[in-house]
């Protein structure tokens, strides 16, 4: 399958200019991510909070400009498009937002919700637009007959659905997904992601698929990138490749099973995640890791890989 | 320890919790598990005697605790018992922490109001906790304000002013929902580590089925402001009566172990204002019948367990 | 039957309506109501007034309320009565304009400050800030030193006192809303900036503004009687509420009800404007929207 996105040394840095009484900071939000996304797989990228993420996710998606680094989907460099032809380009690429309770204006009605992709591309739906907007709830599970609600009157699953009906209404190829069920209920949480494997596979659609849960993106992707304070540490090229960056395992073991017959004794990690801003030089985990050498101190591991699974770790497992 | 009866909350006409059961020893975590507007949050607040607070009162059942009936109980004795020998660990942190107010102050206060130390001896003490929490570096802490710290150390903190008073109860309410994972492993295992060392009771109140399997004893499963099914973890991860007990743990990913599609629970989560008649469930049950629409379905009891559904045994049944 | 029943559903959708709610209170109906009745007589001021406003008649001048001059008659003989009626329709009609011209330049600056942002938000908020910090009266006097006295003056003065506030409100509202993840998830479909200005942010923002400016128009009337009291507005025969207390002044003691009707009027004015307004700002349930801005 060819490529539908090639992301190539993806850079966001951010600064705070310094006045009289504080000194100007920085902090590389995203630093060098590269990855291939073929069409029609679902890559997960997971990490903790701050690791940069959903930044990545705007990036691709040039709703943040990056500081370096290029994005090329279906062959296009995105990055040199002027914003006329960005804004036609958008309608190939969409977005699932996390807060589906922010995510719909308001003041507008589902069907106006439903309908807006249409007005903002100009385009007119083969069908009278009524019979559109009621075709895309159901294609989601929604009941058309909702279609004069407004938000407020639905529940947030249902909110979600609505999200997902407004980023598929213009048939897209690419579906980023971020956290899309991270303030769901679980029972509801199970729906939405049901919904959109059944839409994968009848749409055709690409997801790039952000997620703090790594059983979630273990279940739901086909492979994994693992962030750590903005740069990608591993690669996982299926989901069953067993980890072999420190952060990874931690990750893992973290992870808890519900079954209360596979209690682990886990070592918690001592330590958090330390201050993006102004890091030191070497690998950002060394304070936190058992493997942790003098070279780790001082020299940043590549992401490289010799078996097809990558891996930025100068001691791997 | 601690156990409640039938507890019924009302707020005017309505009526958020009913028929709420459980209990807890010392040693003993027992995890209530929901999914939001379930009414675990409410249950934590009726065992604090914090309902008045916000409007809510106690329509039926007993909470014993230590042999000692708290519905009854005036205010005043009430606020010797909660922060004392009662402690509460909320979501948010910083609902419990004061921003202008330096760590080591705050954990002071708690001994001394309760345990009646003077400044000295409380500050040994909250030095001495905040080393058993393994924090490193305890008097350097106290020096420093709440927003100096991480989520993960706030948290701890909070744990400490609960456990400042040397309490016999700890009621955790989501207490990692908050946290990144590997902190949250942290906490969990700290928690864990407590009940063990301390002897403690702890009633932890979650969401997250995974984290009651790690680490309870025993679970209610709420739903829609009634107790549906309780009974030890084993049994009820194992051999799960309830249709949504059953649907709860189908929801959950289970990563490579287990391929099988996530399939979620049809319908939404009712809220107080909208929670159905006769077994609550019944609108998003696959087993539902005529019966469970009417009527509320009493507790099948069977060993340690129970659940309240008309079918509960055909359950049994299928899964035996 | 049928027309009762269309009544009633016309009715019906009014309560309904967040401006409709703010009369369901009792406050609500009785300053709402005193409102609408003052617009009416404003509007209907010729055919309301028991005499012509400008007739003088020397030889009944200072006469005490009574019949039938119900309110008194001032130094000339005018009837107080009908001045006070026809005072009504310059005091609305100077605030409600000034205060429109203000909306609209303070809705329009704002926004785009919001929207845009940077260099040009720092420029707008500056001038407008330093607008905010003259005292009314001042701007009102170089309006007078530039074209004169009068109602223009007048509502120029208003219309910049309070172009500051809305600004402000505007654009906090457009910065507020700009982070909601609609607006993200709009700019993701592709929609242009006059797309997200127009059809979300404005429509967002507007209630808390309408609202200001209600309050505002409240504060337009008394601003338009102080410089009438100064004799900066309205010009002689123009009734104007300010200007006749003004007059009154000289006879305070001989005939007090010359200053003290039209005083009564501006006072039961503005706290109508306030009370409705508070209602209004509950039945749209943006309290804390106001605050900060």
């Amino acid at each position: 399958m060819p490529n539908l996105l090639e992301v190539r040394d993806l850079s966001k840095r951010f600064t705070s200019a310094g006045g009289p009484f504080r000194k100007a900071r920085s902090m590389h939000a995203v630093n060098g991510v590269s990855f291939d996304l073929p069409e029609g797989r679902v890559i997960g990228v997971v990490g903790e909070s701050g690791c940069g993420k959903s930044t990545l996710a705007r990036l691709i998606l040039r709703l943040i400009e990056p500081s370096s680094g290029t994005v090329a989907f279906d062959g296009d460099d995105l990055l040199a498009k002027s914003p006329s032809q960005m804004r036609k380009l958008r309608a190939r690429m969409q977005m699932v937002f996390q807060d589906p309770y922010s995510a719909i204006d308001p003041r507008y009605t589902l069907t106006r919700a439903v309908a807006e992709p249409f007005e903002v591309q100009g385009v007119k739906p083969a069908r009278p637009m009524a019979e559109e907007v009621a075709e895309l709830l159901e294609m989601v599970g929604l009941n058309p007959g909702l279609a004069s609600s407004y938000p407020h009157q639905i529940s947030g699953g249902q909110k979600q659905r609505v999200g997902i009906a407004r980023a598929l209404a213009l048939r897209p190829s690419l579906l980023v997904l971020d956290e899309p069920t991270a303030s769901l209920d679980v029972s509801v949480q199970a729906q939405i992601i049901g919904l959109l494997e059944d839409l994968r596979t009848e749409l055709g659609l690409t997801y790039l698929f952000i997620s703090h849960d790594l059983s979630l993106v273990k279940y739901f992707c086909d492979e994994i990138l693992v962030m750590y304070l903005g740069r990608v540490v591993e690669a996982l090229p299926d989901t069953a490749a067993p980890a072999r960056h420190p952060y990874t395992r931690t990750l893992m073991e973290s992870t808890f099973e519900p079954d209360p017959k596979k209690r682990r004794l886990i070592a918690p990690l001592e330590g958090e995640v330390p201050s993006p801003f102004d890091l030191p030089p070497g690998c950002a985990f060394a304070d936190r890791c058992p493997q942790a050498s003098a070279l780790c101190r001082t020299e940043t591991p590549a992401l490289s890989s010799e078996t097809g699974h990558a891996v930025a770790c100068h001691h791997p497992l | 320890m601690l156990s409640v009866r039938d507890l019924g909350v009302a707020f005017g006409a309505v009526e958020p919790l009913s028929g709420v059961s459980f209990s807890v020893d010392k040693g003993e975590t027992i995890g209530i598990v929901g999914e939001s507007g379930s009414g675990k949050s409410l249950t934590a607040m009726s065992v604090m005697g914090l309902l008045p607070l916000i409007g809510g009162r106690i329509t039926g059942g007993r909470i014993v605790f230590d042999g000692q009936d708290l519905t009854s109980l005036p205010e005043r004795a009430y606020r010797k018992l909660r922060g004392g020998r009662i402690g509460l660990i909320t979501q948010n942190p910083m609902t419990s922490l004061d921003p202008l107010q330096k760590i080591g102050p705050q954990v002071d206060d708690v001994a001394r109001l309760h345990l009646g130390m003077n400044a000295n001896e409380a500050r040994a003490r909250t030095e001495e906790i905040l080393g058993t929490l393994r924090i490193p570096e305890p008097a350097l802490i106290c020096d420093r304000y709440p927003h100096q710290m991480s989520g993960g150390m706030k948290q701890r903190i909070v744990i400490a002013m609960a456990l400042a008073a040397d309490p016999d109860v700890l009621i955790a309410d989501e207490p990692t929902t908050a946290l990144d994972v590997t902190v949250q492993a942290q906490i969990i295992r700290l928690l864990d580590d407590l009940v063990k060392q301390r002897d403690l009771a702890l009633v932890l109140i979650t969401h997250d089925m995974s984290v009651v399997a790690q680490t309870c004893d025993k679970v209610v499963v709420m739903y829609a402001g009634r107790a549906v099914e309780y009974g030890p973890v084993e049994t009820i991860f194992d051999r799960p009566r309830h249709p949504y007990t059953q649907a709860l743990i189908a929801c959950i990913p289970r990563g490579l172990d287990d391929t099988a599609r996530l399939t979620g629970i049809e319908g939404t989560v009712p809220t107080v204002i909208n929670y159905p008649k006769g077994c609550p469930f019944h609108p998003r049950c696959t087993r539902a019948e005529a019966i469970c629409a009417t009527d509320p379905p009493d507790f099948s009891v069977e060993g340690d367990s129970a659940a309240a559904c008309h079918f509960a045994e055909v359950a049994d049944a299928q899964s035996a | 039957m049928k027309v009762s029943s269309m009544t009633a559903r016309t009715l019906d959708t009014f309560a309904r309506m967040s401006i409709g709610r703010a009369f369901a209170s009792g406050i609500g109906m009785v300053a709402g109501g005193f409102l609408i009745l003052l617009v009416l007589v404003a509007i209907f001021a010729p055919w309301i007034a028991p005499f012509d406003y400008a007739a003088q008649n020397l030889m009944n001048a200072n006469a005490p309320p009574g019949w039938p001059h119900l309110l008194g008659t001032d130094e000339f003989g005018r009837d107080v009565l009908s001045r006070v009626i026809f005072g009504a329709r310059t005091s609305l009609s100077v605030s409600a304009t000034a205060i429109a011209i203000s909306m609209a330049a303070g809705m329009t600056l704002g926004a785009a400050a919001g929207y845009f942002g940077g260099v040009f938000e720092r420029a707008v908020m500056t001038v407008v800030d330093l607008t905010w910090s003259f005292p009314d009266i001042l701007i009102a006097l170089i309006f007078v030193a530039i074209i004169g006295p009068g109602l223009t003056s007048t509502t120029f003065a208003i219309a910049i006192a309070y172009l500051a506030q809305f600004t402000r409100l505007t654009r906090a509202q457009i910065v507020r809303l700009k982070r909601e993840t609609f607006i993200e998830a709009t700019i993701n479909l592709g929609a242009k900036p006059s797309h997200i200005l127009l059809r979300h942010l404005m429509p967002n923002a507007i209630a808390p503004v309408i609202v200001v400016g209600m309050l505002a128009i409240g504060d337009g009337i008394v601003l338009e009687a102080t410089l009438g009291f100064f004799g900066l507005g309205a010009q002689p025969p123009t009734p104007s509420w300010g200007a006749m207390m003004s007059s009154g002044t000289a006879q305070l003691f001989l005939s007090p009800w010359v200053i003290i009707f039209p005083g009564v009027a501006v006072a039961v004015t503005v706290i109508a404007v306030n009370l409705f307004g508070d209602e209004l700002i509950r039945a749209l349930d943006i309290r804390d929207r106001l605050r900060g801005a």
